[in-house]
């Protein structure tokens, strides 16, 4: 085997099982040496390639799919499978049973922002995100934050359902406010104002997106309110 | 009726527990070699992660179509590739030069030894065309064929640019080399 061949074949694959490529290296100690050579620049490429992932990505990646899971078939199960459902999950029920039938976005919502969810995607999301980071995410929106919200604890992609949002967790006086961003077209059906159990939200229209904001405080929300409005451009 | 249908919806909870054992396997078992191959092919941690959580939740959506486990790989590598792409079409993206900030900051890919800072740097200059191949060869582990099936390409045009890669590796780092030799001396 010419030396070309038998470099071209290395280049492309290092861990060749091919019996002439083997034979080859045995007749040739130069062709072995130049071999081991790839070899080992494939494993200095093989550490250099190893970048470290996000931390509890894992879980991260089973608890969103679970939550996309589970606004979706609410709307489908039956009442007795609703009312079997374990009591840890009573908090969550209780927004739910509040609105249901009432507004399907909204109950989306609501489930984005029981104290469970929110807790884990604090804890998940990096100390505060910062304004280059919501920008990223805010492209998908065709929208850029350039004004001040707030300590922004958390921003990730949700699904209301089958809708696509930003939620934003931001730190408020008196607790956490809720700020969610949705395509206009796809929010028709949410109602301007609601409220339950000691939350309240609005949504209002913003250029091209609607925005939900949520709290437990209803100075706060309109606080934010105002703010969005100056620091958001869709 | 009622019995039957409490059968019925037993057996489907069951299905669910079976396809979320499944999917949280799938998880475990390659969200850290996709999140790297993401990242090669992205360079940026936060578009990454958006990007492989919308892949699996694309892959638990059609985890039915999944018959072969030994295929999950490949599979999950298609996804992948589609939401990527998918990216692309959406009507405001100005990450072009992305590539100019991957070269400007080795550290987006977190800190790392000095001599792998310089194959990093080396390999996110690599054409795309030659990277992904060989991403795909040493990272993921896939042969020749699987690449060339990925990527829509015959064999030979893999090894090609498989051989092309790693001689423009080499020569840039033979490159360096002299040019560092020349500079101390």
């Amino acid at each position: 085997m010419d030396e070309l061949s038998f470099r071209r074949t290395i280049y492309a694959e290092p861990n060749t099982t091919a019996p002439n490529i083997i034979q080859a290296a045995k007749d040739d100690p130069a062709k072995q040496a130049f071999w081991d050579e790839v070899k080992a620049m494939d494993a200095q490429l093989a550490q250099a390639m190893n970048i470290p992932i996000p931390e509890n990505f894992a879980d991260k990646l089973i608890l969103r799919r679970g939550m996309d899971e589970f606004s979706q078939k609410r709307q489908k199960r039956p009442w007795y499978v609703a009312i079997a459902a374990s009591v840890a999950m009573v908090v969550g029920i209780s927004y739910m049973a509040l609105f249901a039938g009432n507004n399907g976005l909204a109950n989306d919502v609501y489930a984005h922002i029981n104290h469970e969810y929110m807790n884990k995607e604090i804890a998940m999301s990096q100390q505060l995100v910062s304004q280059n980071a919501i920008n990223q995410k805010m492209a998908t929106f065709n929208g850029v934050l350039s004004g001040e919200i707030g300590e922004v604890l958390s921003a990730n992609y949700c699904y209301l359902g089958t809708i696509k949002s930003l939620h934003m967790i931001i730190k408020g006086k008196t607790g956490f406010i809720n700020l969610f961003v949705v395509e206009d077209n796809n929010s028709k059906e949410l109602k301007e104002d609601f409220s339950a159990d000691g939350l309240v939200g609005t949504s209002f229209l913003l250029q091209s997106a609607k925005i939900i904001i949520i709290g437990n405080d209803r100075e706060q929300v309109s606080q934010l309110q105002t703010a969005t409005q100056s620091a958001f451009r869709f | 009726m009622f019995s039957r249908n409490k059968n019925q919806s037993s057996s489907v909870s069951i299905d669910m527990m079976q396809k979320q054992k499944r999917y949280e396997a799938l998880v475990k078992a390659f969200h850290a070699d996709l999140f790297r191959y993401a990242m090669w092919l992205i360079k940026d941690r936060a578009i990454a992660e958006d990007v492989i959580q919308e892949t699996f939740l694309r892959a638990w959506k059609s985890l039915d179509s999944l018959k072969d486990e030994a295929a999950a790989k490949s599979w999950l590598i298609t996804i992948l590739r589609r939401e990527n792409a998918r990216r692309f079409e959406r009507k405001q993206f100005d990450l072009v030069d992305i590539d100019d900030v991957a070269v400007a900051d080795p550290h987006i890919f977190g800190d790392v030894a000095l001599e792998h800072r310089e194959l990093r740097r080396i390999m996110s200059n690599l054409s795309e065309e030659y990277r992904e191949p060989l991403m795909m060869q040493i990272l993921m582990g896939f042969s020749g064929d699987e690449i060339a099936e990925q990527l829509n390409l015959n064999k030979n045009t893999v090894m090609t640019r498989l051989f092309r890669a790693r001689n423009q590796i080499k020569e840039t780092l033979l490159g360096e080399q002299l040019k560092g030799e020349q500079v101390n001396g």
